[in-house]
Parts: C-alpha cells; structure tokens; sequence
C-alpha cells in the first residue's frame, strides 16, 4: 500500500495543471456560492406605484408624517423605486424589480378617517425568491404600521386628555366640548353641599365615580402604549468577523474544497487503474482489493490534508491581516487538519465507490464532478428549511466536515460537535469504504 | 502434456460468463514443465479471456486455477501494456519488482531495461512508441525469473529483433524446466515454437493437443 501511495504522489505532482485545477476550482465555486449568499442578503428592489398621491407631509391623528422619511427608513430592507403603473408593469416583467406595492386611491382619506383600514396592494412574480420580497414588504408594512400606531395612540391619548382636563375637539369632523372629569368633580363637590341629604347622597356617590374614572384614565397612557406593543426589540450591533471571513464560510469554502478533490481524485484514481489496465497485474496477488481501496482513501486524505491545511493556513492570514476578532486561528490548526484529513477521507470513500462503479476515468471524474455539486448543494440547506434535503445530507460527508471544520475554527468548547462528526465521518467512510470494495472487483472484469 | 511432466497449473472447469453471454465455457487444462503451448483461435474465441484466468488477473465465473506446491512464479503479458504511463519505464520496472518483493529493485530494473532494450532517459512510458511499450509490458513480466509466463499475442508490436529476442527467452524458460503458454494469431510461430496447440471457437475448447497432432487433423485449422 504504501508503495502505491508513493506511485500516486509522484504521479500527483507530476500533474501540476490537475493539482491547481482541483485547488482552484472549488474555490471559485465557493466564492460564487458566498456572492450568491451575500445577494441573498441584499435589499430587492421592487416599485411603488403611488395612486393615491401621497402628499409629502401626512396629517394623522394630529401628527405629521414626513412620507418619504418612512420610505427612506424602509429603504433599509428594500429598494422602493417610485414608478408609474406601466412602468413598474413592465419592469415586473423583465425582472428589473421583483415586485411591485401599489398605494391605491382613497388610501390617504381611509387613513386619516381611522374607520376603514386603508389598504396596501402587493404583486409580485412567482420566482424563487418571491417569499423573500414577501417577508420584506410585510417587514415595510410593519415598520409604517408601527409609525402610525404611535400617532393614533397619541391621538387616542388626546381624547383621553380631553376627558380628564375638558376642553374642545373635534371627531370625524364635528366639533364638541368637554367639561372634563376634573371640572365634573368639582361641580359635584359643590352640589354635594345641597341641604337635600337625598342629592347630597347622590352627587357624592357620583364624585367618587368621577374619582375613580380619573384614577383609572391617569395610567391610560402607559397602558395604551403596552398593549399596543407588549414586545420591544432592541437592537444592538457588535464588532465581529466580517462575513467574509466568518468561521462558517472558511468551513464550508474548506469542506467544498474537500468534496471536489475527495471525489474526483479518488474516482480517477481508481479507475485509472483499469484504464492503465494495471488493475489485473496488481491484484493477481501483489495487492489486495482491501489495500487497493485503502491505498486511494490514504491517498485522498494526504491531498485533501496538505491542500486544505494549505487553505485553512490562506484563511489564517486573511483573518489576521483583516484584524478580525473572534477566531483562533492558529491555535485551532490541529484540529482543523484533524478535519480536513478525515473529510478528504470519507469523500475519497465515496468517491472510490463511484470509480469503481464508472470503471473508466473519464467517466469516472465526470460523475463524481456531477456527484460533488449537488453533495455540496445539500449540505447548503438547511435542514430547518427543507427536512429531506437535511437527512439526505446527514448520510454524505459534506454538512459532517463542514460542521466539524466549524466547530474547530470557532466554537469556544468545540470537543463535542468535533467528536460526533468525527464519529459520523468515520461512519460514512467504513460504509462507502465496504461498498468500494464490493464495486471494486467489477474493475477486474 | 508430457508424460511425467510435472504439472506446474491445472485449471478446472474453468468459465468466465458476463450476465447471460458466455465469453468461455468450461475448459479443463494443464500446463506441464518444459512445454510451449499455444492458444489460437478466432477473434472473440475466448483466448485472451482465457489466458487472463490462468494468469488469475481475472477472476473465473465457475472452476479453479491450481498452481504446483511449490508455487512457481507467473509472469504475465497481457495484450495491452498493462504499466502506468506517467512513470518512466525504469520507475515502473522499480515499482512492480517492490512489489513482488525482488530484493534489488533497482538492479533488477537495470537488468529488465537491458534485456528488453529500452530507453532509460526518464520519459514516461506513455511516450514511448507501442513497440517500446510492450517491450516494457514484457520487462514487467521478466522481473521475479518466472517459472511460467503467459504471453497474450506479445509480438504484435515488435519488431522482428526483438521478437527473435522474445522467443529466445520463452524457449530459455521452457528449457530451464518452466513453461510458456501464449497466445497468438501467427501460424510460422506456432509451427515452429509450439509444443502443444489449444484451439478455442466461440468460448468452447473444440481442440487440445501436440503440435502434431494439430498438423494432423485438419478440422482443427479451420478454427485457426
């Protein structure tokens, strides 16, 4: 075995186009995955086709809102790009935006008039990210809500004001006066003092109503403002790793490396024996089909463990040199290699299954390659989203390498994710490991 | 087989099917000391599958290859060079003669070199002419002096030097008490080298016999 793993070495460093192929690739396949991801996260820009004319400055409830304030405050989850019915019909159309919040007429005069609940109309396509655009506009419609919330329990306030202290007001457009509680108590105290014992006992009784009605109305303001928001979030930001550079992303940059080069090179590597028809010279008695198996997951985990270390040591420099808080780097280096060279090694597991099972190497290398994305892709979901894309990937060795890769560069007590995916790495490699060596004798053949 | 001869591989029964196609039925064979035997037949007759068995670089379907207590040692030339093509002739020589446990690699591998005439200026051998690459194909099998060698049609490829030299070294192994089977689709060789003619027709054994006997019965050339 040994000597074959030296065999494949040199015949590895030989091939300096295949090595930088298989280093770079993933990488570039993981940076388009972390912009994909970081779109992901980006404000879509969707249309407000205003049909109402909205005047710049809102009158509600006695208080003044400055309209494009709140469209500027919202901006901060969505692009909102002011356009005509047509146009933003068309920019629908071509994907320009991704959906269009149409303010309808009547909308200012059913909000001032606080008895019909004015209505906001949302069209969007039917793309993959339409829930996204959904759950953003919702979040517009909920910060707005929350503005006008806080004008109608000030002017719900007033009123209550009005009853307490008396005065004039006005409500849908009529105007009324209030004596108020308090100049109500005071009449009743000056009528308490009739000589009838009868109207005195009565104006008393009412006094204390009167009392007990102030009493009661005093704690309507903090009351109001409670039930009207039982839950406050607060939001704090803190320095930290940029996203870039979050342990996360080296982790999973990290495993789809491994994935690629596990696959590939053991699938090749295998195969490549039969092509160089060498398979039926070694295995009449200079090699066991064990070692034979052995030898090409050996093979992968000293590939996979230089160039990942290789990588991880890349990663080490970016996060040092960005002076980012929040990772060991190097101090963590052991644990890391512990990961690489046990992903590379169950990858390579799986992939000497799937040159066994190809029997030639090109076509070997182009199924692992059409085998590794979607492995990869799996792992990418969460299993929270979709279950059955999480128990698929639970039996592959990608989301295993990526959570121990994880784990190693960040966790503060990592020594119990990193035993179980240990475990569960070591699982994976001896189950694809004894089907290679079940596939592998049809290489013979 | 001579009379006497000790009996260096007995096959038995031996088959080789892939799902329902037969590629050889069931033969029964035994290779003695001191013979060349010569397998012919038509394309697809079963003979490379045949000799792979024997060889056991291919695993039969059905019976058994026994080989003599003590074990000789198989050399084997498959029909096409079995070597791996980005290793140099020497580095390939070096890296089977470990693997077969010859003591001197290196040395062996300058021995090889020489007896087969090959270049040992580091090319790979994915480089070298298809001559040069069976050259290299027969080194291999030269490396542990073995007792029986199997040659599945060696001399496609070479010229005729080398193919004198080819022959010269099958007949010093039969004469040193091994035994060579090959197989091959030239009659000038097997009239001239055979000792013993195995004809094979759509996977069947439909002739086993002396070279005279061969010569003598002309159902059998019509397999040829």
């Amino acid at each position: 075995m040994r000597l074959l793993l030296a065999k494949d070495l040199r015949i590895f460093g030989r091939s300096p186009g295949i090595v930088a192929a298989l280093v770079l690739y993933p990488l570039i396949v993981a940076v388009i995955v972390g912009l994909v991801v970081r779109y992901a996260g980006d404000r879509p820009r969707i249309a407000l086709v205003d049909e109402d004319g909205l005047p710049a400055v809102l009158d509600v409830g006695g208080q003044s809102f400055d309209v494009q304030l709140i469209f500027d405050r919202a901006a901060e989850d969505v692009e909102l790009v002011r356009l005509t019915r047509e146009e933003a019909e068309r920019r629908l159309a071509s994907g320009d935006v991704l959906g269009i919040v149409e303010i309808p007429e009547g909308f200012e005069r059913d909000l001032r008039g606080m008895v019909r609940q004015p209505e906001v109309k949302l069209r969007t396509t039917e793309s993959a990210i339409a829930t996204r655009v959904v759950e953003k506009v919702q979040a517009l419609v909920y910060v707005v809500n929350l503005q006008l919330q806080r004008a109608y329990i000030e002017a719900n306030l007033q009123y209550v004001n009005l009853l307490k202290d008396g005065g004039s007001g006005s409500f849908l457009g009529d105007d009324f006066d209030v004596i108020g509680l308090a100049e109500a108590a005071r009449r009743l105290d000056r009528l308490a003092q009739n000589p009838d014992p009868e109207v005195q006992a009565e104006a008393k009784d009412l006094a204390n109503f009167v009392r007990q009605a102030r009493l009661a109305l005093e704690s309507t303001d903090d009351s109001l403002r409670a039930t009207a928001n039982p839950i406050q979030l607060e939001r704090e930001e803190s320095g930290g790793r940029a996203l870039i550079l979050s342990a996360d992303v080296q982790a999973y940059a990290l495993a789809l490396t491994l994935g690629f080069i596990g696959l590939i090179v053991a699938a090749a590597g295998i195969a490549g024996e039969r092509d160089e028809n060498v398979f039926g010279r070694l295995t009449r008695g200079l090699v066991r089909l064990w070692e034979l198996v052995g030898e090409k997951i050996a093979f992968v985990a000293v590939v996979g463990g230089i160039i990942g270390l290789l990588l991880a040591v890349v990663f080490g420099l970016v996060v040092e040199l960005g002076n980012a808080a929040g990772g060991e780097p190097w101090g963590r280096l052991p644990l890391v290699l512990v990961g690489v060279v046990l992903g590379a090694a169950a990858f390579g597991a799986l992939g000497v299954l799937i040159g066994a099972l190809a029997r030639e190497a090109r076509a070997a290398t182009l199924v692992a390659f059409l085998v590794a994305l979607p492995i990869v892709l799996l792992g990418l979901v969460p299993s929270s989203v979709v279950p059955a894309a999480g128990g698929i990937s639970q039996a592959l060795p990608f989301a295993h390498t990526a959570n121990l890769l994880s784990a190693a560069l960040a966790d503060a007590d990592p020594a119990v994710t990193v035993l179980r995916e240990i475990g569960w790495l070591l699982g994976l490699g001896a189950v694809f490991a004894v089907l290679a060596r079940v596939a592998v004798r049809r290489l013979g053949e | 087989m001579a009379a006497g001869a000790r009996t260096l591989l007995s096959a038995r029964g031996v088959a080789r099917r892939y799902g329902r196609h037969v590629a050889l039925a069931p033969i029964d064979l035994d290779i003695g000391a001191g013979e060349l035997v010569a397998v012919i037949g038509p394309n697809g007759a079963g003979k490379s599958t045949l000799v792979a068995i024997l060889a056991e670089a291919l695993e039969a379907t059905e019976g058994s290859v026994e080989l003599a207590d003590p074990r000789p040692v198989v050399g084997w030339v498959p029909q096409r060079p079995a070597q791996y093509g980005r290793l140099s002739p020497r580095e390939n020589l070096e890296l089977f003669a470990r693997l077969e446990g010859v003591e001197d690699a290196p040395g062996a591998a300058t021995r090889l070199l020489e007896l087969v005439a090959l270049p040992d200026d580091g090319r790979p051998a994915s480089e070298l002419s298809l001559g040069n690459q069976q050259r290299l194909n027969l080194g291999i099998a030269l490396l542990d002096d073995p007792d029986l060698l199997i040659l599945d049609e060696p001399t496609a490829a070479l010229d005729p030097r080398q193919r004198r030299r080819l022959w010269e070294v099958a007949t010093a192994t039969r004469d040193r008490g091994g035994a060579v089977v090959f197989v091959t689709q030239n009659l000038e060789e097997l009239e001239r080298l055979a000792d013993r003619v195995v004809v094979l027709r759509a996977g069947e054994l439909v002739f086993e016999g002396t070279r005279a006997a061969y010569e003598s019965t002309p159902e059998a050339h019509v397999f040829a």
